[in-house]
């Protein structure tokens, strides 16, 4: 069962894990920072998040021995078994900030959608291992993975986490630039995206969530209330100037003028407290990782493999491009973490096993 | 390349993938170009942000300096005042909060919730105020159960306490934040908005002196306000007390003249000036009714400002130094003066009163119906004969007798420090002709020489008038501050800014005649008479504007804001004068019943000082040094002594340092 032969160990991508460990140093580091402030000794959330890390080590170790092929068959099964997960929520899970995404076993918390982002990428690799992407030509070959992907939003969304359900959305969009359907088809994809969206807008968004939007397209509309986020994250990602403030001491994080920074507005601690250098070198960090998941796709030597990448690096870039584009101040602030940095202990389970499969793929490129 | 999604397809992946991974980095570089903009074309603004966000600058406000009366008792001080504050954001259990707020405070927990109301954003972290000047109980009791209360919080500020309330009101005035167009001038220069200045009487005028200089500290201070951490401080620098020539015991003193003599009646109305003839000390300025300015002192709240501004009885107006009344009888002395100057009499000059006066055709009568009979100056003052002064006014001349009453001071503000200070009004025929293009009867100097007509003067020019008179010509310009003695003076300066154009020998009759008032049987103003002490008055009545209708009626029967004003003036010892004193009583009749005993009761506090004074220089006196004690009661009957400046104390140095 456990792949663990000598060839794929010599195939084991060093250098990226060497990366992503160097990112989730930074990110401890810098949660350490973000939970810190104004706290003695050492933040509850940090200490849960350093478990939550150890146990996502735990799954990205599993996702790399496990052959990747064995997990065909399961695909659909997880699929099911995490929207079920995820369904459970709306009849046992209360209702916590807002929504209702929260299961709690005990001293244990699970946010299921994060692991129906996984099942996703799943099925849809199965999906279109079955049906190859340049196989499906006319817009109603399209029913199929549109079935697998409404599914868990819908679900997502009547837990009114709207957040996670736009990106899963984004992540099982993803697959479809790799189909083939006609232009014309792709207008009607865009036409029904587009009016999806409207009606997320229209009927599934909270009132701050539309403000937020208003704030983005207006800013200093409402400075001290919702605009305020926007404005202190600025605040902070420029004070931090070229080298930033330092380890601790950026004022904006410390005195706790940053809004949710340890979840939403990370990367501005990471901006005030590293400066121009620091974040830049996150943001590389992020890129190489990303690139190099597009590469594990491009030279997987199977469909299932390859799809599974693609999956992977669309669950990883989306929340991350979002997350970054709205503390920038580049996107309206809905609440999105920030992949490996925020804190989030069932995201960090779903994102570690991700890359854990997408060193999977990449070390058994040869074996057949 | 080993391309699953491009080799296995026509067009599929290949360029896709490339696509997708250019997309990629056009992503990320669009990040970091953002992160250059923010950071570095940006970042020193935003730094500066974000340390505007995190630094607050907090104002100590210095205290005001304390105003102090001659003998250092404080008037106005400053004493630290508690406020009650709630910071929405901290907390914890509201409904209990408040509850308990409501126990402690004795108030509807509702209410005090209603206040706090339910902040959102940012407005969670400004404290909200729910009690200001919390009362020192209070204060203890919330102090107690603080640990209980999450989110109370109390603060401390400076503020102004008139320690004897309305007593010095129009004197010290008020302070108050400073308006929009104060800014703007040029003396306010320095101040910002919400700045506290004074805004009337001496706390206006002594306003740079009063005023310290502000503190500050800068704090770090994180998203809810608290300070975490104290970056620099600077200490703020009180303002320094100022003595006044004020004695609080006269004050006290003169307002319980003014007090009603039976509880079911209102105060009397009026005001009143003491002043020291030989320096120009003002001992006591009083207007009543008066106003407490602790009122003022936390912002005035609007009810009790328009209450205050819309009494019929116009608490506000300094009457002492604004109230601009017909003189009556009290202008007598100057027509004596004048009289006796302008060589129209002599001492022996006999004028017959036989109760009325006839000129051009017109009767003017005597107050006395019966007539006074033949009388000179001196009796003429004693027992106010009005046709002696008719006589001596038609002598003078309207022209000669405004020359004379303007070298007395009148006709012009004194000077005092006070603003707003009226300048009243001495006729003239130029005056006339100037105000009404018409010229000047001679029927007019008739009333005139009385203090009726056009005259008009304020009590306080009254008493300037009369300090004249009595320290032997000297017109002295009042002073409320105590001025500071020059190295190796013993003795204050005095104030004195012009010398009338009267020569003693004539001052002194006029002098004579004064003390005659009080002291001699018949005289209009015995009810001034101070035991011990040899007194000089003059009792005046100022008619109120249509008073014809009520001649002959019983005063009691007279509406009252129809009865006449009474005045008394008064200055004592009469022959070498240390204090003067001008009554002022509103609608009260005649001055020597309703004016004089008011007079009376500052000049016996005054003289009982004085003798307690005396009496401790004596007893404190080493006995074995008879020789001392007895020059110690030289010392202080000296007549250039200055009685409240010269504490005991001092007096006693004086005496050792005589060989």
């Amino acid at each position: 069962m456990l792949g663990l032969d000598r060839r794929a160990w010599q195939h084991f991508d060093g250098v990226p894990f060497g990366l992503l460990l160097v990112l989730l140093a930074m990110g401890v580091a810098n949660l350490f920072s973000a939970t810190h402030a104004g706290a003695d000794g050492v933040a509850p959330q940090f200490q849960r998040q350093l478990v939550s890390i150890g146990l996502a080590g735990l799954g990205l170790a599993v996702a790399v021995l496990v052959d990747y092929r064995r997990l065909e068959r399961l695909a659909f099964p997880f699929y099911f078994l995490a929207c079920l997960l995820t369904l459970s929520t709306l009849i046992l899970a209360p209702i916590y900030k807002g929504n209702q995404s929260w299961l709690v076993f005990g001293p244990l918390r699970l946010q299921p959608s994060e692991l129906a982002k996984l099942g996703l990428v799943l099925a849809l690799s199965r999906y279109f291992q079955r049906h190859p992407p340049e196989q499906l030509h006319r817009l109603r070959d399209l029913w199929g993975p549109g079935l697998v992907i409404a599914l868990p939003v819908a679900i997502i969304v009547a837990q009114r986490d709207t957040g996670v359900a736009l990106l899963t959305l984004l992540v099982g969009a993803s697959y479809l630039l790799f189909v083939h359907i006609p232009w014309r088809a792709w207008a009607v994809v865009i036409a029904a995206g587009g009016a999806g969206f409207a009606a997320l807008v229209g009927f599934a968004l909270e009132p701050y969530q539309r403000s937020r939007i208003l704030d983005f397209l207006e800013p200093g509309r409402d400075p001290l209330a919702s605009g305020y986020q926007a404005i202190q994250s600025r605040i902070a990602i420029g004070s931090g100037g070229l080298f930033g403030k330092g380890f601790l001491a950026g004022t904006q994080t410390q005195l706790r003028f940053l809004p949710t920074q340890h979840t939403d507005f990370i990367f501005s601690v990471l901006a005030e407290e590293w400066g121009f250098v620091g974040s830049a070198l996150v943001l590389s960090l992020y890129l190489a990782l990303l690139l190099w998941g597009l590469l594990v796709a491009s030279r997987s030597k199977d469909g299932f493999g390859a799809m599974l990448a693609v999956g992977v690096v669309a669950m990883l870039f989306w929340p991350a491009v979002i997350n970054i584009a709205m503390v920038l101040g580049l996107a309206p602030v809905i609440g999105v973490a920030l992949p490996l940095f925020s804190y989030g202990g069932s995201a960090m389970i779903a994102n570690l096993i991700g890359v854990g499969l997408l060193l999977n793929v990449s070390m058994r490129r040869y074996l057949f | 390349m080993n391309d699953r999604l491009g080799s296995s397809g026509e067009g599929v992946g290949g360029p896709r993938l490339w696509l997708v991974s250019a997309g990629l980095v056009a992503t990320f570089a669009v990040f970091v170009l953002r992160l250059f903009q923010l950071q570095i074309v940006e970042g020193a603004l935003l730094n500066e942000q974000s340390e505007r966000n995190s630094i607050r600058t907090l104002r100590l406000v210095a205290p005001r300096g304390d105003i102090l009366d001659r003998d250092g008792r404080v008037l106005a001080t400053t004493r630290p005042s508690f406020s009650l504050e709630v910071l929405p954001s901290e907390l914890r259990r509201p409904e209990r909060t408040f509850r308990a707020l409501g126990q402690l405070l004795d108030q509807d927990p509702e209410r005090l919730e209603a206040r706090v109301g339910h902040p959102r954003g940012r407005a969670r972290f400004q404290p909200v105020r729910l009690v200001s000047d919390l009362p020192f109980d209070e204060l203890a009791r919330v102090e107690t159960h603080r640990y209980a209360l999450p989110g109370v919080l109390t603060d401390v500020s400076p503020r102004r306490q008139y320690v004897d309330g309305d007593l010095f009101a129009h004197v010290l005035g008020t302070i108050g934040d400073i308006r929009a167009d104060q800014l703007e001038e040029p003396e306010y220069q320095g101040y910002g908005p919400g700045d506290v200045i004074g805004q009337s009487g001496l706390e206006a005028r002594l306003e740079s002196r009063l005023r310290g200089q502000d503190g500050g500290r800068n704090v770090a201070v994180d998203v809810a306000g608290r300070e975490v951490e104290l970056l620099d401080q600077v200490e703020p620098v009180p303002g320094s007390p100022v003595r006044l020539t004020l004695d609080a015991d006269l004050q006290r003193a003169a307002v319980q003249g003014f007090a009603a003599e039976r509880p079911d009646e209102p105060e009397r109305q009026g005001a009143l000036v003491a002043l020291d003839p030989r320096t120009g000390d003002v001992l006591a300025l009083v207007s009543r009714p008066s106003f407490d300015p602790n009122a003022f002192a936390g912002g005035v709240d609007p009810v009790t400002w328009r209450a205050l501004m819309h009494d019929e009885h116009k608490p506000l107006q300094d009457r002492a130094i604004a109230g601009q009344y017909p003189p009556g009888s009290t202008y007598k002395a100057i027509v004596a003066a004048a009289a006796l100057e302008e060589g129209v009499a002599s001492k022996a000059t006999r004028v017959f009163c036989p109760g009325s006066f006839w000129f051009g055709g017109r009767r003017y009568g005597c107050w006395r119906k019966e007539g006074h009979g033949s009388v000179d100056v001196h009796a003429a003052l004693v027992r106010s004969c009005d046709v002696f002064f008719y006589e001596m006014g038609t002598r003078i001349g309207i022209d000669r007798l405004a020359y004379y009453a303007k070298s007395f001071g009148l006709g012009r503000p004194t000077g005092i420090e006070l603003s707003d200070e009226k300048g009243g009004l001495v006729p003239s025929s130029e005056w006339k002709r100037r105000r009404f293009g018409v010229p000047w009867y001679a029927g007019e100097t008739v009333s005139a020489a009385i203090g009726q007509g056009y005259n008009l003067l304020t009590p306080l020019q009254l008493a300037v008038a009369y300090a004249a008179i009595a320290n032997g010509g000297h017109v002295v310009k009042p002073r409320l501050v105590m001025p500071d003695l020059p190295p190796g003076a013993t003795e204050e300066p005095t104030s004195f800014v012009s010398d009338v154009p009267v020569k003693p020998e004539n001052l002194a009759i006029v002098r004579a005649g004064l003390m005659g008032v009080v002291e001699e049987p018949g005289g209009t103003g015995g009810r001034a008479r101070v035991p011990g002490v040899n007194v000089a008055g003059k009792t005046g009545t100022a008619q109120v504007a249509g008073l014809q209708h009520f001649e002959g009626m019983d005063d009691s029967k007279i509406p009252l804001k129809f009865r006449d004003h009474a005045w008394f003036v008064a200055f004592a010892p009469a022959e070498h004068a240390e204090i003067v004193v001008a009554v002022l009583a509103e609608h009260a009749g005649h001055g020597g019943s309703a004016a004089a005993p008011i007079a009376q009761k500052v000049l016996a506090r005054y003289f009982e000082k004085k003798a307690a004074r005396e009496g401790l220089l004596e007893a404190e006196s080493p006995p074995q040094q008879p020789a001392v004690a007895a020059d110690g009661g030289t010392v202080s009957a000296r007549p250039g002594s200055e009685p409240g400046a010269g504490s005991a104390d001092l007096a006693l140095g004086d005496a050792h340092a005589r060989p």
